[in-house]
């Protein structure tokens, strides 16, 4: 299982906080109910700590690919349920606590934390008129307008804005536009035409909150934010509280990941003379010679070198306000979030079955 | 107690008449809470539009509400003698009230009446909160509005804060009735006493910010405004000027120039128009204004024109303070301007600023010369009436009805343009007032 979802995450397959988080949580399951420590071992808990779940993230993390912000939150959570294990309990019990709390937290903090999340921001979305945009693909946002559009009967339209290499906006074009809200797909380079004519509202994700009110997100999020922000257009990020970290990153290099390079390389509908753009179309046999595209020997160039970055950070002035599932927020207030959040952390204990 | 139809002409006057039936009967439906409401504030003259005959609304009270409230009106007279009740205060104790005469067994019981009670006050002021006024002075008997221009929000969040503050410790409370009961007695009046004394916590904070000799422009009529200066004046015997835009459509600045001219203040009106030729020209040194209320992103709901007050302060480098009582912090999160939710009545009262002679020169105070000026005719911005002065009937223009009037009471300040919000939790910061919520609401 550890391996699988290892793979999973070093193609890409699986995108975006909550799915990888869910995915590890899941495989974390599986792993438990297979797991039985050593009949020696005098503490279970340090094994299943030590033997089970460290490694396994720490493949995911180091060779796979590093963790997101929600996925660590959850491992801390997951490593304190264990710690505050009875020591005397037996393990069958034990796991089955275990699994509950995993459950309790996938089902509290990510699924309800959604249903609130699409409520909040919900009553910011007007009955009618409105014209929303949003970029790649985000959970929460595409429940939320979702709801807002098939729950609420909301009449509004929606401009999909999307990015290369991974073009996840095709997906949320996809989700919408099957359930027939009126959707508009443009690329990033259209988006200050569009800010100024019809945009009322801008609806983010988020795969991290920093304690300073800037959020972390799939790059080129940062643009859309600037420009929403300077044409006085409301930037509204929808995210979960538990992706909030106590971190303060100041910009986006720093701590940022680095995908495949190649997939910045390779482009679909990149030709080397734009003039035998049609002549491609005419005969399919002369296309493969013509997919060579300007930057496949990339590798061989001294000092070329491609980045492909995955995350950037919005700072916190541009967000207008942040919606989790406690309510609208202003930025400025994710660090009393943090403090509310973090006595509560320690107490939560993972006996909720038993009470 | 039944609303008079003799109220003043206007073009939509049959559905006017089939709004007050309505009116009528769900008032007669719902009445105990709003004549209790009416009573708490008949005890002292209430903040809107300052007609001076509330001493009639009390007579129109049943005698039952009399009887009712009379134990703690022996309580409440002492504090009610003191000018000015505000209106959410007012709310506050008649949940007070609710609470005392509810005969719920269990805290959720008691959440829901006063839920309802709320819910009927706020109802009632959503419609403007139009107080029937029996004929004792003026010759067609009139209502006098609650909320004449002005937002329910206050009211809102001080009785959603009364419900929080009062049922939070629910939990650990026993649910013995008559002492559950009598502690929640217990929080309700703590929490009524700190909403009164709001004010004085206000302008202690506050008044060390304005400095001797220098200029203050303040926008609107706020009770906490005036109370700051006036402090300011008065007790720290501080020499400083103010500048007061006039405040249409119900003059409310010309009102508060009164206040400190009595209080010795040099005070100066001018047109709400000249609020940025009057910044640079004069060298306006900060900017206080009060607020409707206080919204979760640290923005302030205030009366219309705070918000171009806010851009130009912000834009000339003038300090822009705004003085709230906490009573007022709301959960509201507008984005902007155009997310500002309802406002109710926009012209209750029936201030369709067209007919508002906000000044009236009148030629009988001429003597005073230029003083006549700060003279405010109360009768004048209410009603329309032109009773105060016919010299200016010529200059009214008369607009045919396809010209259409906007007059939103309230507009919406964004955070960024406040330097500091001056409340009686202490001096927050804008983004101070989400973690103050936060902790309110908890």
């Amino acid at each position: 299982a550890i391996l699988t979802l290892g793979h999973l995450y070093q193609t890409h397959s699986l995108l975006g906080g909550n799915t990888r988080c869910r995915a590890m949580l899941q495989s974390f399951s599986i792993l438990l109910k297979s797991y039985t420590p050593p009949p020696s071992s005098r503490d279970f808990r340090h094994d299943v700590d030590h033997a089970l779940l460290k490694p396994a993230f720490q493949y995911w993390t180091t060779l796979c690919r590093p963790h997101s912000v929600s996925m660590g939150n959850a491992f801390s959570f997951l490593k304190l349920a264990v710690a505050n294990l009875d020591r005397d309990l037996a393990w069958a019990e034990a796991r089955e606590l275990l699994l509950e709390s995993m459950e309790a937290y996938v089902t509290e903090r990510i699924e309800y934390a959604g249903k609130a999340i699409s409520r909040h921001a919900g009553s910011k979305i007007q009955d009618s008129g409105d014209v929303i945009l949003v970029f790649g693909k985000s959970e929460v946002v595409n429940r939320l307008l979702l709801d807002a559009a098939l729950v609420d009967k909301k009449k509004f339209r929606v401009i999909v804005v999307d990015a290369r290499p991974l073009l996840e906006g095709r997906d949320t074009l996809q989700i919408l536009s099957r359930a027939g809200i009126s959707c508009t797909y443009v690329l990033l380079n259209a988006l200050s035409y569009l800010m100024m004519r019809e945009v009322t509202k801008v609806f983010l994700g988020a795969s991290a909150l920093m304690s300073n009110g800037s959020v972390l997100s799939r790059i080129g999020t940062a643009c859309v934010a600037l420009l929403a922000n300077s044409n006085h257009i409301p930037v509204l990020v929808g995210c979960e509280t538990y992706k909030i970290c106590n971190r303060v990153q100041l910009e986006s290099i720093t701590g940022n990941e680095l995908g495949d390079a190649d997939e910045v390389a390779c482009a679909d509908c990149a030709r080397i003379n734009p003039s035998n753009r049609w002549g491609g179309f005419m005969s399919g046999a002369e296309d493969e010679k013509k997919e060579t595209d300007v930057l496949t020997d990339w590798k061989q160039q001294e000092n070329l070198k491609l980045l492909n970055l995955m995350y950037d950070l919005t700072p916190s002035d541009f967000v207008t306000g942040i919606v989790t599932e406690v309510g609208i927020l202003p930025p400025t207030s994710v660090a009393v979030l943090l403090r509310e959040m973090s006595p509560q952390e320690n107490n939560e204990s993972a006996f909720k079955g038993t009470d | 107690m039944k609303p008079q139809e003799g109220e003043r002409e206007r073009d939509q006057d049959e559905q006017q008449q089939e709004e007050r039936e309505e009116e009528q009967q769900y008032e007669q439906a719902l009445h105990p809470v709003i004549a209790d409401l009416c009573y708490h504030l008949s005890r002292t003259p209430s903040l809107a539009s300052s007609s001076r005959n509330e001493g009639d609304a009390a007579q129109d009270h049943r005698p039952s509400s009399d009887a009712g409230a009379d134990a703690d009106a022996k309580n409440a007279a002492p504090r009610s003698k003191r000018p000015g009740l505000p209106l959410p205060v007012a709310a506050i104790r008649v949940l007070l009230d609710v609470i005392r005469r509810s005969r719920a067994e269990t805290m959720m019981g008691l959440q829901a009446d006063l839920r309802d009670a709320s819910d009927v006050m706020i109802a009632f002021a959503k419609r403007g909160g139009p107080v029937p006024i029996a004929a004792t002075t003026s010759a067609a008997p009139s209502t006098k509005y609650l909320l004449a221009n002005r937002s329910h929000i206050a009211l809102s969040s001080s009785c959603e804060l009364f419900l929080n503050h009062v049922t939070r410790s629910s939990s650990h409370l026993e649910t013995a009735t008559p002492h559950f009961q009598s502690q929640l007695l217990e929080r309700g009046t703590r929490f009524v006493e700190f909403s009164l004394s709001s004010r004085d916590r206000i302008s202690s904070v506050a008044s060390p910010f304005v400095r001797e000799g220098t200029t203050v422009l303040t926008h609107g009529r706020s009770k906490v405004v005036e109370a700051v200066l006036l402090r300011a004046a008065r007790v720290e015997k501080k020499r400083f000027n103010v500048i007061v835009l006039e405040g249409r459509p119900d003059a409310g600045g010309a009102k508060t120039a009164k206040a400190y001219d009595e209080a010795g203040i040099p005070t100066a009106v001018v047109l709400d128009a000249a609020m940025g030729y009057v910044m640079e020209k004069v060298k306006v040194d900060m900017v206080l204004v009060g607020a409707e209320g206080v919204v979760e992103n640290g923005g302030v709901v205030n009366k219309m024109g705070t918000f171009a007050l806010g851009v130009l302060a912000k834009e000339l480098g003038v300090p822009f303070y705004v003085a709230a009582e906490s009573y007022k912090f709301t959960r509201l999160y507008p984005l902007n301007n155009a997310d500002l939710p309802e406002m109710g009545k926009l012209d209750g009262g029936g201030l369709a600023f067209l007919d508002t002679l906000s000044w009236s020169v009148n030629s009988s105070s001429g003597s005073k010369g230029g003083q006549g000026k700060e003279e405010k005719k109360t009768e004048a911005g209410e009603d329309g009436s032109l009773n105060a002065c016919a010299d200016l009937s010529s200059y009214v223009v008369n607009l045919s009805p396809s010209v259409s009037v906007g007059n939103p009471p309230c507009d919406f300040t964004p955070a960024k343009y406040i330097t500091l919000l001056f409340t009686d939790l202490g001096v927050l910061t804008p983004s101070a007032v989400s973690d103050e919520l936060i902790r309110l609401y908890q």
